[in-house]
């Protein structure tokens, strides 16, 4: 088997408790990632989805276990530019126009050159938001505010795109759109996706495969191949495949939800 | 007619509001208080100012002395107060050694200050600069540092995931976050600084604003003190006017959000 484009082997985060005991987020996470597979995170709130993006993006660094990316493992922030990561809050900068801050990311590497600028532009033309490269951020409705956190991400070339629940914060409508958008964007791009979301019907919609963590200390659960051919629309959320899957994974969230002790102690 | 109002309808409240309390200041000087050694109509005041501005042209000593060592003051604090509440909000260390000093010296009335300062350096321009310094350099220095202390982790985040190196993210991430709370920390300076400039002068200055009032007051000369109380006011407004300029260039994105 070639080598995966991403493997966490046996990867847990700690951090200090109240107690003596220190508060373990999660562990034993072992996790292949396939070059361009698309791959969602879900699991109740609180179980350390964030928390594992920024481990993996070298945010944090793990208190135990390994990251690899492309067979060489990972140490930290300080290592190479191979991520891009799409933030829950979008996070942009109120003081960057569209394309200044899609220019950010390009800025790191290499000088603020013509170059740099056609691929912020040409990024910025991906999500569908040329005409607005001169836009403040204060000037975008929050579903465009996505499309240039997520153009900003993509324009450093990453190999892996980590997204933390970017379409929580839309409107319903907004974020059908936007998935939609995303499986666009991704089959024109074909990057590899570490996606985490809430929403059992967006991970499967997007996903070649869906992740379950467990309630805290955050473990993988379960894992689920998504049988759907693509591409998909919005019409294969009937189909009786889908139906049947979403129900599997929600049943085993609710048992990780009982099992925490009810939805009031999350 | 309507039209116009609505559109200079901000101008237009603030006109009427400045009349308004013209106004009432006249009746009350005119007619309820009527006695010229207690208060005087503004249109004494316009009178006077304009005797000494035109005539006799003895209030340009003043205010050149005391807009200079404002002046000298204010620009001293920012030097100072932004450098370092940086270095405070960036090394817990430097936070550790300047906290208490900043705390003290912050809530101490600086007028309180005064006399030590006019000991130690004579009642030159030093001390006078020093005490306008003493009381901008505090709240310049306090937003300094709390703005960049309060970033938004994610924009830090952010840089280090794009792996930034620790200068970009100071000048592209720290930097700019910061400088709305040095705009609002040197708004709130103006007003310390020119009642640091009122103080200053109020001691043993033999020119300036301030002792222009105080002269004023002891000879209980009611018109030039009050040219001298609306001197301040209007150097006051100035300086507002300025930093309003400056903040629309330095931070065009936050224009749209006020209106
Ligand atoms: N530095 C820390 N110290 C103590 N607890 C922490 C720390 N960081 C995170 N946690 C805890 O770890 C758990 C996981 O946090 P995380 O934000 O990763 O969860 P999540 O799965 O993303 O949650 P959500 O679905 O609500 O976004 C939470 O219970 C949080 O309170
Ligand atoms: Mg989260």
């Amino acid at each position: 088997m070639a080598i995966p484009i991403l493997e966490l082997r046996n990867l847990g985060r700690e951090v200090a408790g109240r107690g003596a005991e220190p508060f373990v987020i999660f562990n034993g996470i072992n996790l292949t990632v396939r070059d361009g597979e698309f791959v969602s995170i879900v699991g109740p709130s609180g179980c350390g989805k964030t928390t594992l993006l920024r481990v993996i993006n070298g945010l944090l660094s793990p208190s135990a276990g390994q990251i690899f990316v492309d067979g060489k493992e990972q140490n930290g922030a300080d290592g190479e530019l191979l991520m891009g990561f799409v933030f829950q809050g979008a996070a942009l900068l109120p003081w960057r126009t569209s394309l200044n801050n899609v220019l950010l990311g390009l800025e790191g590497r290499k000088k603020n050159t013509p170059d740099a600028q056609a691929i912020a532009r040409k990024y910025l033309d991906l999500v569908g938001l040329s005409g607005f490269e001169q836009h403040y951020p204060h000037e975008l409705s929050g579903g465009m505010q996505q499309r240039v956190n997520l153009a900003r991400a993509l324009a450093v070339d990453p190999k892996i795109l980590l997204m933390d629940e970017p379409f929580a914060s839309l409107d319903a409508q907004t974020r059908s759109f936007m998935q939609l958008e995303l499986l666009r964007i991704w089959s024109q791009t074909r990057k590899t996706v570490i996606f985490v979301t809430h929403m059992i019907s967006e991970a499967i919609l997007l996903s070649d495969r869906v992740v379950v963590l467990s309630h805290r200390p955050g473990r993988i659960r379960s894992e689920f191949p998504v049988p759907l051919p693509r591409p998909r629309d919005m019409e294969i959320k009937s189909d009786r495949r889908f139906v049947e899957l979403e129900n599997t994974v929600w049943k085993l969230i609710e048992e990780e939800v009982k099992a925490a002790g009810g939805f009031a102690k999350l | 007619m309507l039209e116009l109002y609505k559109k200079n309808s901000p101008a237009i409240h603030k006109l009427l509001s400045i009349m308004c309390g013209l106004a009432v200041w006249h009746v009350l000087a005119t007619v309820i208080v009527a006695d010229s050694s207690f208060l005087v109509s503004p249109l004494a005041v316009a009178a006077k100012s304009y005797e000494m501005l035109f005539q006799t042209a003895e209030l340009y000593p003043h205010l050149l002395a005391s807009s200079s060592i404002f002046f000298y003051g204010y620009l001293l604090s920012i030097a100072a107060g932004v450098p370092l509440g940086f270095l405070m909000a960036l090394s817990p260390a430097v936070r550790d050694y300047v906290h208490p000093w900043m705390t003290t010296l912050y809530t101490t009335p600086r007028i309180a200050f005064a006399p030590v300062l006019l000991l130690w350096l004579g009642i030159g321009a030093g001390a006078k600069v020093a005490i306008v310094f003493l009381g901008c350099v505090f709240p310049i220095l306090i937003n300094s540092y709390y703005g960049m202390r309060v970033v938004n982790r994610e924009f830090v985040e952010l840089a280090r995931s794009f792996r930034l190196t620790r200068l970009a993210l100071f000048w592209k991430i720290l930097l700019p976050a910061s400088v709305p709370f040095i705009l609002s920390g040197l708004r709130l300076a103006l007003g310390r600084g020119l009642t640091g400039v009122a103080i200053a002068e109020w001691f043993g200055a033999t020119e300036g604003l301030g002792y222009l009032i105080f002269f004023a007051g002891q000879t209980l000369n009611v018109p030039v003190l009050f040219v001298g109380v609306t001197a301040f006011a209007l150097l006051g407004i100035l300086g507002f006017e300025i930093l309003r300029k400056v903040e629309e260039i330095a931070t065009p994105w936050r224009k749209k959000l006020q209106t």
